[in-house]
């Protein structure tokens, strides 16, 4: 026997999911987090889990671990002490960054401090031009009096080392590299080249600064819970779920931290698009709904749109990540009266402590989870009957605004669940109407605890006549990560006009190719689960950002395709991204990227489902769009059989997570257990 | 009133609807414009506006400058057609004198909304595009004297007449433009925005009815307007007055002064600019929209950033100012780089509040729009090349902490282009981008700091143009603190000799063997700088962002501790 497992951990909740490689078999565990060591609930809870379903320590196989250890760093300004070495002039070019300020009206705000202060960069004598040759060459005398300068600071654990158009020489930055690991081995060290080699000298400077932040902690992470893993499953093969959707090394994941600033969201995705393809559903909108926040993504075909910039805490990482919309708004946010006299919702939290008043932990203010439980749309028991609700507790809370709007209580909730509708509207038009997308074409999935209490009405209210419920919308992250495939992005720029001979470009897709090979090496990947992805980022001469065209995949190593077919692709980008292209202006590739993925897991799932017809569990009184109750079945989740058909009003309750379906709605299981709702439009 | 109260709850949603409309227009004109100007910088905004030009709802990225542009056109458009708007007509206007705009490149659309043939209101939007022909390429230069030389004038016009386009003006204006593609389909997007704007109102108007729009418009701004003057109110009464000098208007006029008294009685607020200067020769004027903007932005700064933007906002406060004003200019006054003196006018303000806003003011900022202009031909390729940028600096100190050390401030706030992205692109060595020492005003808390950019032409001879402000007159301090540092913009050359050159520099050579140093002002300090913590004065040294013999004079011993 041999098994597959995956450990997520949030905020909340420490998610492990396990699956066995021969019977398919799956299972799932969901326990506390350990915010101190997220650490030990990790290792308990695999411990747990073995326990559980009778794992032996040699049968796991491979362990992938979804990890906010990097993300809450950030967030809290926990990382190392670090040191910037960059080209003489440019010291303060960090500080700079694009010189806008976080909010025009807001005189107070400010953008985070860096993360280096002043007096922890150095300039170094050097300078490479735009074509990499060497303007200014680098001594070793200057190499050693910046090494000088960064021994006599005290405490630097790490140091970043960022020159300009390294990403087209790294040469300079490779012996300044070399030469701090010969003199103080105990220093982190990341090359801007080596974490990003880009162009844009800020975002991949501000990228390997955050990377170098990030290093001692995530390494020293990394390193005991390898050490404790390797205890409890010595066979395992460790990896670790980086933002772009895949697994990399844990070797890499100490080295590179930085790409797993959004390990936790992404995973969520992969798991997603790997439910929903059960069911034969490749193009779906994601609404993974939590306590303080939701998280949106578009799918299309079964991937991921990628982004390659985003902020995170006010810093700029520029690296390929899933490309999630957040919005401030959850079960947990608090609902309140602006300063216009309107209904707000959000972006304040109840959090996890107090939490929403229903939760009876001291929670007074009104929130989301408040008002779906004074409207019966939340059952009374959540996380498997471990939690029990208290909606007179709601009801004293939401008391003062509905008697400030002049509302009856069940008036006032019913407000707050329409203007949740509307800001979750908003951030789905977000990733679908404004990048080009139709969301009537796309199949809503909602997940995360709170997701499918609100999916239907924001499905209706944006025309989208489906939506499907993952088996197990509370543990996604987890699921994720059992399917992950092991994965390697490598780039290379190369600046040139389209219709100008290519050679250059072919040997910087040759030089990754070989990259890519030597990774699966490292990597022990068979060859025939390889896959070579290649992308070419193309734009307009005279335009500042690209598009990524793809340019073919395969088995082994992949060329670069004529020019007109990379035209077409572009063109087609273009009208989908732009509306429009111009066939006669000049065009330039930018970037190539070569995503590797090694496939891990062959999954063959087989799921014991119930044959008998399923009973209501009770009936509750349930408000919908009407100003009186309807009474509503109750109905258990794992109770409903394959084939099943409801017709709404119903509500749907499972381990961690509520379905409600409104009259307008009805619901069906299929084969894989998933539930497709419709909605009458 | 015979209206039933309204429901705060479909109130808060449909407002969301209507911010989500002028969105989905913002956002449809930075995906199909074809210049980097939208594209990459934003530089365009959406609106909607009632039956009356009233401004309902701005989109949430809408820069501050554009905002009483929009209101202006309205009311040209409402005045000039009266009874002829009708389903379909696209209106077209970016004049400043007739129209309402508050400088030529900016080009307003506006598209009736109608039920039936009841008029509803318009959707509008502004963009503002890379040229406008005229004497400059850009339409920015400075030195002009004149509008007819800054762009084509276009006045109210239909481009639209009952959905049909105008096949006639559309081509009159291309040819009086530079770069026709580029125009045409900068021009197509803001009229593919107008028509989805018509499009998602209809929508809005099938769900909820004209009535109801009309109340929830009015609902906007009685309530914007309320929130508004509840923080005015709370305000003490009082005239408050104060007065600054900018540098020069690029022609021949020097010291330009810029007086405000400000009349505050109750709810009511006046922003009285009785003697300023007059109108002047350069083209640094300001229409009446571009200084109600600019008072517009410095009151929400101060009083609630997040009031939403619309009439309501803009009718809490009274303007006076006499026409013929250098803030209420009239024509033929050229008024292209208006953008410099908007960013005064809100130190001005700020200036006038230091007494009775002292938590929420702060210094005087860089007080520019430094643009800086580098042309010549590509030695590789034998083509001409353009390469524009405009730079941040300082922004004033505020009452609890230093200001921002180079950024773009008050109603301007575009991106850099990135050292590489310039580097490849133009045959041009970036040697420095830095901040300027010691340019930070000290004080108990000190000002933010000016950028330095210091440029080389590789293997070929260019051309430099630079436009800046407070060159000669230093960013102030408030309450004890002291100015900040001044810009300048000089060529270095490779022989040691440097060369000052004027704050409006029009067509300087610039040889292989020089660099061209642009320096932006820096900010002025908050507070007496003998109330510095010891803190603050340690991380000044030790960041090395300021010299000892800067602290020593401005802190004296105490920065020897």
């Amino acid at each position: 026997m041999s098994w597959v497992v995956g450990v997520d951990v949030g905020g909340t909740f420490t998610d492990l999911s396990a699956r066995n490689l021969e019977t398919g078999k799956s299972v799932v565990h969901k326990r506390l987090s350990t915010p101190d060591d997220p650490s030990r609930a990790v290792t308990e809870g695999f411990a747990e889990l073995k326990q559980k379903v009778g794992i032996q320590d040699h049968e796991a196989e491979r362990f992938a671990h979804g990890t906010t250890v990097a993300t809450n760093a950030l967030l809290q300004r926990r990382g190392g002490k670090i040191a910037v070495i960059t080209t003489r002039g440019f010291r303060d070019l960090l500080e700079i960054g694009r010189q806008v300020r976080p909010r025009i009206y807001d005189l107070q705000v400010d953008a985070p401090p860096s993360l280096a202060p002043r007096h922890q960069r150095f300039e170094v004598n050097e300078r490479i031009d735009a074509n990499g040759n060497v303007v200014t060459e680098l001594t070793d005398d200057d190499i050693d009096r910046v090494i000088g300068e960064i021994e006599n600071l005290e405490g630097i654990e790490g140091c970043a080392v960022c020159l300009l158009f390294s990403f087209l020489n790294p040469d300079h930055e490779r012996r300044i590299g070399e030469a701090i690991q010969r003199r103080c081995p105990d220093l982190f060290v990341s090359l801007s080249s080596d974490v990003q080699p880009e162009f844009r000298e800020f975002e991949r400077f501000s990228t390997t600064v955050i990377n170098a932040f990030l290093q001692p902690e995530v390494s020293r992470y990394m390193d005991r819970l390898k050490t404790e893993i390797a205890k409890d499953a010595p066979k395992a093969a460790f990896g670790v779920f980086q933002s772009s959707g895949g697994l990399m090394s844990v070797e890499r994941g100490s080295q590179f931290p930085v790409r797993t600033a959004l390990s936790g969201p992404a995973a969520g995705v992969v798991g997603a698009v790997a439910s929903a393809a059960k069911s034969g559903i490749t193009d779906l909108i994601t609404l993974d709904m939590g306590g303080t926040s939701t998280d949106v993504c578009l799918i299309q075909d079964g991937s991921a749109s990628l982004s390659n910039v985003r902020d995170i805490a006010g810093f700029r990482i520029r690296l390929p990540m899933i490309d999630i919309h957040t919005v401030g708004a959850g079960g947990g946010s608090i609902a309140y009266l602006g300063a216009d006299g309107l209904l707000k919702v959000g972006p304040i939290s109840a959090g996890a402590v107090p939490g929403p008043a229903c939760y009876g932990h001291g929670g007074t203010e009104p929130t989301v989870s408040d008002a779906n439980s004074i409207l019966g749309r939340l059952p009374e028991s959540l996380v498997g009957g471990g939690m029990t609700l208290d909606r007179s507790k709601a009801v004293e809370a939401l008391k003062p605004l509905a008697n400030e709007l002049g509302f009856t209580i069940e008036k006032a909730a019913s407000g707050i669940l329409g203007i949740v509708t509307s800001n979750m509207v908003r951030a789905l038009r977000a990733v679908s109407i404004e990048q080009g997308h139709d969301p009537r074409e796309f199949a809503l999935m909602p997940f995360g605890g709170a997701g499918g209490l609100h999916a239907a009405d924001i499905a209706r209210e944006l025309g989208m006549p489906r939506i499907l419920i993952p088996r197990s919308p509370g543990i996604l992250c987890a699921e994720g990560l059992i399917v992950a495939d092991l994965q390697e992005s490598f780039v290379g720029t190369c600046r040139t006009a389209i219709d100008a001979p290519l050679d250059a470009v072919m040997s910087v897709v040759e030089a990754l190719n070989t990259q890519a090979e030597a990774w699966f090496e490292d990597e022990s990947v068979a060859d025939d689960e390889r896959r070579f992805n290649l992308n070419v980022d193309i734009r307009y001469v005279g335009q500042n950002y690209e598009l990524s065209v793809h340019a073919g995949h395969g088995n082994s190593s992949v060329s670069l395709p004529d020019t007109e077919s990379l035209k077409t692709g572009f063109f087609a980008l273009h009208d989908r991204s732009y509306g429009h292209h111009d066939p006669h202006a000049l065009i330039e590739i930018v970037n190539i990227r070569l995503l590797a993925t090694a496939r891990l897991v062959h999954a063959i799932e087989v799921e014991n489902a119930p044959t008998n017809e399923a009973q209501p569990i009770c009936h509750h009184y349930v408000w919908f769009d009407t100003d009186k109750p309807v009474s509503t079945p109750i109905f258990e989740r794992t109770d409903l059989p394959v084939g099943l058909e409801l017709q709404g009003p119903a509500i749907i309750t499972q381990i961690d997570a509520t379905t409600v379906v409104p009259p307008w709605a009805t619901i069906k299981v299929d084969t894989v257990l998933n539930m497709i709702m419709e909605i009458e439009l | 009133m015979s209206q039933a109260p309204i429901d705060p709850i479909l109130l808060e949603i449909t407002w969301n609807g209507l911010k989500s409309i002028t969105d989905d227009c913002f956002v449809t004109i930075m995906r199909s414009a074809f210049s980097t100007n939208i594209k990459e910088r934003h530089d365009h905004s959406a609106a909607i506006a009632d039956a009356q030009g009233r401004l309902i709802v701005q989109a949430e990225r809408a820069l501050p400058i554009h905002l009483a542009s929009m209101t202006g056109l309205m009311g040209y458009i409402l005045k000039q057609y009266g009874d002829e708007i009708e389903p379909g007509d696209v209106f077209v206007a970016n004049d400043p004198h007739v129209a309402g705009g508050t400088h030529l490149p900016d080009i307003n659309m506006a598209m009736p909304i109608f039920d039936g043939d009841r008029l509803l209101g318009f959707v509008a939007n502004i963009v503002h595009h890379a040229d406008v022909g005229g004497a400059a390429v850009g339409s920015m230069s400075g030195g002009l004297d004149e509008i007819y030389k800054e762009g084509l004038r276009i006045p109210i016009v239909k481009l639209y007449r009952k959905g049909e386009l105008q096949d006639d003006i559309m081509r009159f204006m291309l040819l009086n433009m530079r770069l026709e593609e580029e125009r045409r389909g900068d021009l197509n997007a803001q009229i593919a925005a107008c028509k989805l704007g018509i499009s998602r109102m209809g929508d809005m108007v099938e769900k909820y009815g004209s009535d109801y729009l009309e109340q929830v418009f009015g609902e906007i701004i009685s309530r914007s307007a309320l929130r508004m003057r509840t923080a005015i109110s709370k305000l003490p009464d009082g005239v408050y007055e104060f007065e600054d000098v900018m540098d020069d208007d690029g022609i021949d006029q020097e010291d330009i002064r810029i007086v405000l008294s400000v009349k505050k009685t109750g709810e009511q607020i006046i922003f009285d600019f009785t003697g300023t200067d007059d109108q002047v020769p350069g083209n640094f004027n300001l229409t009446l929209n571009a200084t109600q903007s600019s008072v517009c932005y410095a009151l929400k700064a101060l009083l609630d950033p997040d009031i939403p933007n619309n009439q309501g906002t803009v009718d809490a406060f009274e303007i006076v100012v006499a026409p013929g004003s250098f803030l209420n200019c009239l024509a033929p006054a050229a008024v292209a780089l208006r953008a410099n003196t908007c960013q005064r006018v809100v130190d001005v303000i700020f200036g006038a509040f230091a007494d009775i806003m002292p938590d929420e003011i702060i210094g005087a900022a860089n007080g520019a729009n430094t643009s800086a202009v580098f042309t010549g031909i590509n030695p590789t390729n034998n083509q001409r090349y353009v390469y524009l940028e405009t730079l941040g600096g300082g922004m004033g100190a505020r009452a609890t902490k230093d200001g921002k050390d180079g950024v773009q401030v008050h109603i301007t706030n575009t991106s850099n282009l990135p050292v590489e992205a310039i580097e490849m692109e133009y045959p041009l060595r970036v040697e420095e981008y830095a901040l300027v020492e010691d340019s930070g005003g000290a004080g108990k808390y000190r000002g933010g700091m000016g950028i330095r950019r210091t440029i080389r032409p590789v293997e070929h001879e260019c051309e430099f143009s630079g436009v800046g402000e407070r060159f000669r007159h230093a960013p102030w301090g408030v309450h004890g603190g002291d100015p900040g540092g001044t810009g300048q913009f000089y060529r270095r050359g490779d022989d040691g000799k440097t060369e000052m050159l004027s704050s409006k520099t029009s067509g300087l050579r610039l040889k292989p063997t020089s660099s061209m140093v642009i320096e932006t002002p820096g900010a002025g300090g908050y507070g007496n700088p003998d109330a510095r913590s010891e803190e603050n004065l340690k991380e000044d040294a030790r960041s090395g962002k300021f010299s000892s013999d800067f602290l020593q004079k401005s802190y004296g011993t105490k920065s020897n501790d």
